[in-house]
This record gives structure tokens, sequence and C-alpha cells, in this order.
């Protein structure tokens, strides 16, 4: 993962953004802010109001019937009878009963009035479902991005507890502790391999402890368990994950002398054997190999994290 | 030199931006020039109501003239039209009624300009936006100064506003966008014009410890100071940081600071303390390990640039242009748009400390060198300088008569705000500062 270029006294936010962006899309993908979700609505709200993809005329009618865009008029009382001029308004409501003598306009006043009514009220609903539309859409839109940022997430989770797994297997091979005889617990020795080669890291050694009381096993009885666990596992065994060499051959049973139940080939490094060791092995053989796996640890967890050594963490820091 | 400083409320207890702004520029050219505050008796700019008595009165030292307010504002109607002329097309006379709505209306105060004008050399005007701004600068506009304090939102889209701004004799920004927004909308480049901003009273040796120790406050924390609002970006805020305490293995706490018009969440990793006063105030931010900004909308924010003079960084939001363009101007604040970039900045400042100081003396650097109190007054007395050896004349348009003030033809105010460029300024504050004859003499000068 990108780091930051910041190790020079001065700083470029703008630089520094940009890691850290390309560090978001990394982990996460693209991260669309509001804005661009609406575009995007948009750009699909086209697209389905294409008239070529979807009906000839939509996107006209739709366009067409948004409010004000359909002519309409106010119908009232006094509606028949209005002139801006004052005369001839004066006449008209003089001679108003003459006209009731001849006809009742009431009716016909009371029908356009219900008809303006109707087409207010139509060119309000068509808005409306105008603005559902596009709602909609942008809802999809925007629950389409959120699948794919919760598959993410979910892959992302699913990458951490794999490694959460493969780190307990390793810690479980570096360090083991059984009850001495007397009942106190001792650290356990960590099993030498039997021919390492002299740059791999003895991470692969492991050596397990059966619970007091219990009978050591026979080899055929932990080869065929070995099996059953590779099975539900299903993945590549532990050293071959951590970067230890993978050039073990067959397993073999371990030889005697050897406690637990524990397979050998999470800790067989060279040769897929574990050999026996003896309970006072040097603890500085022990904390090399346990500082070798941290550090194996420690490049897969946080591969984007900042090293002890000319990394992020500069050496003199100014609290201000 | 005889200065009128113009502004809709003032006072000690009033803390709104653009008023403290207004206070803090009337008692530091108070040093300088004659400084006389004309303004009105309201403290609540929500009502207007007249609260203080009219007459003379001095607040620390400077002479402030108060004027009744004509009435109250009713937020009905003011609502109503803020509808009509940011969403709809419309008049001039329904930007005027607009103005009207939002007052605070003083014709007292406008009676006192138009008749007393030539008793100061210069009016300086605080945000354009209310009434006796907008009336104040046409009635003194051949001695008018304005101090914008504009924001992006939709009041800058009218219209009726674009004549002052080509009209007044000059123009301090807050900020480079603030600027470009303006010449954007209006076309005042040919006015004079220079980016300011204010200054702050930072003290000198803050107690971060004793914060900690009055507040109970252990561990590394992030701070928000300011009104926990909605329209500050609180929201969006919280959902952060309570992904963050949820998602990422940090340990900041956020800690507010300010009244809140929200419901606080339920967080043992979020704690408010209230409005503090402003000696615990620099002390919380001289304890805090980063200052965090969500503020969509800031002309200049005051907090961000007081947690600089503090050495401390800045993370703000990256969709307010002028906090964005400040953190990359300065190079001493991070910014962030979705969560992920919150997470990833938040744990940037956290997690590396040899960045985080690098970004905190980056901004009491910038501080200094933009935003000290010597800084802002040299430019100010440049300004008034350069506009007395400035003879050009400058006029502004008059208002057009009924029947143009009726014609609908003003297109809504959001949609004009849309159009405008956005993005940050990536002009570094001191290619600002030589003005009309510059040179390096004019550069502003470093405290010592």
């Amino acid at each position: 993962m990108p780091d930051f270029n910041v190790r020079s006294d001065s700083v470029n936010v703008e630089q520094i953004m940009e890691q850290l962006r390309a560090r978001v899309r990394e982990k996460r993908g693209v991260d669309y802010t509001e804005q661009q979700i609406r575009e995007l609505a948009a750009v699909k709200l086209e697209k389905f109001l294409d008239p070529r993809g979807v009906r000839s005329d939509l996107l006209d009618q739709f366009r067409n019937t948004q409010p004000g865009s359909r002519p309409n008029y106010a119908f009232e009382e006094e509606t028949l009878f209005e002139t801006h001029r004052a005369p001839i308004r004066w006449i008209r409501r003089l001679l108003r009963p003459v006209l009731k003598l001849l006809f009742n306009p009431n009716p016909l006043i009371h029908a356009l009035h219900i008809q303006a009514q109707l087409n207010t009220m139509n060119a309000e609903r068509d808005g409306l479902y105008f603005e559902v539309t596009h709602n909609l859409v942008i809802e999809t839109t925007r629950l389409g991005i959120e699948v794919k940022n919760l598959t993410m997430r979910l892959e992302s989770l699913a990458s951490r507890l794999e490694f959460n797994e493969r780190r307990a297997r390793a810690l479980e091979s570096v360090v083991a502790y059984r009850t001495a005889p007397h009942g106190a617990p001792v650290a356990a020795a960590i099993p030498a391999v039997a021919a390492p080669p002299p740059s791999q890291p003895t991470m692969g050694a492991r050596e397990s402890q059966s619970p007091p009381g219990t009978a050591p096993e026979g080899p055929g009885q932990r080869s065929r368990r070995r099996r059953r666990r590779r099975g539900r596992r299903g993945g590549a065994p532990a050293v071959a994950t951590m970067g230890a060499s993978t050039s073990a051959g067959p397993t073999s049973p371990p030889r005697s002398g050897h406690i637990g139940d524990e397979p050998a080939e999470a800790a067989n490094g060279a040769s897929g054997e574990l050999s026996a060791a003896p309970n006072n092995e040097p603890t500085g053989a022990r904390g090399n190999t346990a500082e070798s796996v941290g550090h194996a640890i420690a490049a897969e967890a946080h591969p984007s994290e900042p090293r002890s050594e000319g990394g992020l963490n500069p050496p003199d820091v100014d609290e201000q | 030199m005889k200065l009128a400083v113009v502004v809709q409320r003032y006072g000690q207890t009033v803390n709104g931006g653009a008023e403290l702004h207004a206070r803090y520029i009337a008692e530091h050219l108070a040093k300088h020039a004659e400084v006389e505050v004309l303004t009105t008796c309201a403290t609540d700019y929500v009502t207007w109501r007249n609260a203080l008595p009219p007459g003379i009165e001095a607040v620390n030292g400077v002479p402030v003239r108060r004027f009744r307010v004509k009435h109250e504002r009713d937020p009905h109607l003011f609502a109503r039209r803020s509808d009509r002329v940011f969403e709809h097309r419309h008049s001039l006379g329904d930007e005027l009624d607009w103005v009207d709505a939002e007052g605070p209306n003083s014709p007292a105060l406008i009676d006192h300009l138009s008749a007393r004008a030539s008793a100061y050399d210069y009016c300086l005007f605080f945000s354009y936006r209310y009434w006796v701004s907008y009336y104040g600068a046409r009635a003194a506009a051949r001695r008018a100064i304005l101090v914008p304090t504009a924001e992006r939102d939709a009041a800058i889209g009218l219209s009726m506003f674009h004549p002052v701004f080509r009209g007044v004799r000059a123009l301090m920004y807050n900020s480079h966008e603030e600027r470009a927004m303006i010449e954007g909308v209006s076309g005042n480049q040919d006015v004079p014009g220079v980016v300011v901003g204010i200054g702050s009273d930072v003290p000198k040796n803050p107690q971060p410890a004793r914060f900690r120790q009055k507040y109970s406050i252990g561990g590394p924390f992030a701070i928000y100071v300011g009104r926990i609002d909605r329209n500050k970006g609180c929201t969006e805020l919280f959902e952060f940081f309570q992904g963050y305490v949820r998602d990422a293995p940090g340990r900041l706490t956020l800690v507010l600071i300010g009244n809140s018009l929200l419901p606080i969440p339920e967080n043992p990793r979020i704690r408010h303390l209230g409005f503090l006063d402003d000696a615990d105030k620099f002390d919380a931010m001289a304890a805090a390990d980063l200052l965090i900004m969500p503020s969509y909308f800031e002309s200049l924010s005051m907090v961000a640039l007081e947690a600089w003079a503090l050495g401390r960084p800045v993370l703000a939001n990256g969709r307010c242009d002028v906090l964005k363009g400040q953190c990359l101007r300065s190079n001493a604040g991070l910014y962030y748009e979705t969560y992920g970039e919150f997470l990833e900045t938040l744990r940037a400042i956290e997690q590396n400390r040899w960045l985080s100081g690098t970004l905190g003396r980056n901004g009491l650097r910038f501080f200094r060198d933009n935003y000290d109190w010597p800084v802002i007054e040299r430019k100010y007395l440049d300004m008034l300088g350069r506009l007395s050896r400035d003879s050009t004349p400058r006029t502004m348009l008059g208002l057009p008569g009924p029947l143009e003030r009726r014609r609908q033809n003003r297109p809504p105010a959001e949609e004009v705000v849309a159009a405008l460029p956005t993005g940050p300024s990536l002009v570094r504050e001191r290619d600002d500062l030589p003005l009309s004859d510059g040179g390096p003499g004019l550069r502003a000068r470093r405290p010592s």
C-alpha cells in the first residue's frame, strides 16, 4: 500500500491527500459523494427516459407535464364578467340580471371552475410522478453502491478473519506451554527443525501438548487427525501462507518423544517433521523465532502501516 | 482619519461571526484612527428586537452609536420571500422585499449616514446581506468599504447586490474563495480589494494540563468548537466519528465545545462540555490533538485560525471551498469529503505524530504570516492609504424605477450560485499582499 511521502520537514497537503485517497480506494473501493450519487442517478434517469430505450415520447411526455408547462386557467365566479375596463365592467354588472333572464350561467361557471381545479391537480400529480420516479432511481443507485460497499466490506472482514486464523495457528506453533510434572506451567521447547536452511526462520517449528493425564497418541492417529483438519481448513498450511518454505515433503508422523496432538505441517519448515527438542532450549532461539513470526504477522496485518525503519515515524516529534 | 464601522449588531456579548469580526477590527483600527461604530439596538439576529437603548455608549473604548430598529423580523414572511427569490424567477422588487424582510430595518441609521457621511473619511460596512449594509453602502457610496463576509449560499446570487459590489470604493475579503465568488457573480474585478481576514487574540501560554484536570479528560482527543448545529455539519461529524469508534482501532475522543441545537449521541467517546469562556476554550484547543471543522459553508473559520495559532492541525470538510483552500495554502490541515477519507485522514493525524507536528508548525507559520493582528492592521491601513491617493471616480448604480422593479427578469438565486465556479483557490496568501503600489515595503511584516 502507498505510504506518505512526508519525510522532509515540509509537507504537501495535496500530495498527502492524494496518497490517502489512493489508500481509501484500495481499501474501500470508490466512495461516492452525495453529489456524485446524484449525478449518477441523473444519468440513469436520462437513460431510463431515453426515447429509444423505453417509449418514443415518454421523456417528452414527462417534460411537457411538468407543473407550469401545461396551460391552465383560473376560473372563478366573476371570470366570465371580468374586464380591465371599468365602464364595461359596470355595464355588465348592470345587465347581469337581464342575462340571467335568458339563461342560467351558474352550472357553466361551476363546471369550468371544477375543471380548472382538476387541471391544477393533474399538473401537480404529474410533477409528483416525475419526482417519485426520480427519487426511486436515486435510491436504487444509492442502494446499488451500498451493496457494492457492503460486499467489499464483507470481503475485507473475510480476509481479516482468515488472517486471524492464520495468526492464531502461527502463534500456537511458536510458543507452547505444558504443565510441569509438579504442576507449575513451564515454557515448552520450541522444536528445532531437522535440517532448516540457514536463511530460513525457524518459525515453522511447533510443539503442542496433550492434556495432562492423556496418553501420547500414536503416529497413525495423529496423521488421520491432521488430514481431517487440513480438509476442514481447505487452505494452504500456515507455513506456506506465512511465507516459509513450501518444499516440505509428504507429512510424516512425528518422531517418538513428541507430545501433543498438533499437526506437524504448520510447524514443519523444511522437512515436514518435528524433531524432539529438549525443554530447556535456549530462550534466544525461542525469542528469534517469535520475533520473526511477529514481523511476518505485522507485515501481513498492516502492510500499509509505517515501519519503524524509515517509515512514517520520524525521529523528532515536537509537541506544539 | 475618522472611520465609521457599520454593522447590524454590536456589543461585547454579541458573538456572531461578522459582528465579532467588526468589533475586533474596530478596536484594532481605533489605535490608528478615530473610529465610531454605527449599529442598531438589536442583540438577537432572529427577531432584531430593540434590546439596548439608542444613543452613544463606549464599548472597550470605542464609541458606539445605536439606532432603533423600525420593526422586528417576521420569520414566516422572511421564509416566504426567501423561497420566492431563491427558487423562482422573480423581480428586483421581490429582492428588495426580501432584504426588507430580513432586516434589521433602521431608517434612522441610514438617515444619519446620509446626513453625516461627510464627517467620516471612510465607512466600513460588515456583511453585505443585511438591510443596514445594503442601504448604508448606497447612502455613503463614495466612502463605502465593504467587508462582505460572504458564504456560498443563495443570497450571493441575488442581483440587487451586484451594483453594491461594483460601486463601493473597496472590498476587504476574508478569503480567496470569497473573492473569486464575488468577482464571479458581480464582475467587480476593477474594484480595489484585498484578502485580509481577521486575527485572533490567542494567549501566548495556554494551559492544556489545567483543562485536562478541570474537565477530567485524559488521552488524546479531537475537538470541535462552535455552535453544534446541523448547518455546521455536526450531524455528519457525529455519524463519521461514531463510525471511527466502531471501525478503527483509534483512541481519540471527540470533545465538543459550544451550545448545542442538536441531540448529542450517547457515546462515551463523545463529550459535550457546553459553552466555555475564552481561557478554557484556548486551553482545550491547546490540549487537543487536532481540531475538526465539519462545516459546509464558511467565509473564514476563526476557530481554524485559532487552532493553527496554537500549533494544532485541522481536519476540515473538503466540501467547503474556503476551508479546503486554507488547508492547501497553509499546508496545515487535511480534509475529507467521504467517510472513508474522514477515517483515513483522522487516523493519519492520530497515528503519525510527525505529520501532526509538521501540520501544526505550518499552521502556526501560516497564522503568523497572514492573520496576526499587525498584519491585518497593516492591510487595512494600506488599503485606506491607497484609497486616499486614488481619485478614480466610482459610482454606484441607483435603484431603477417602479416599473423596472416589477419586471420578472431575475433568475432564481440558487441557479446563479450553482453556476458559479467552485473549488479552492490556490493563490498563496502572500501573493495578495502587495497592494496598488506595493513592493517589498508593503509586505506584511512578521511580528517580532
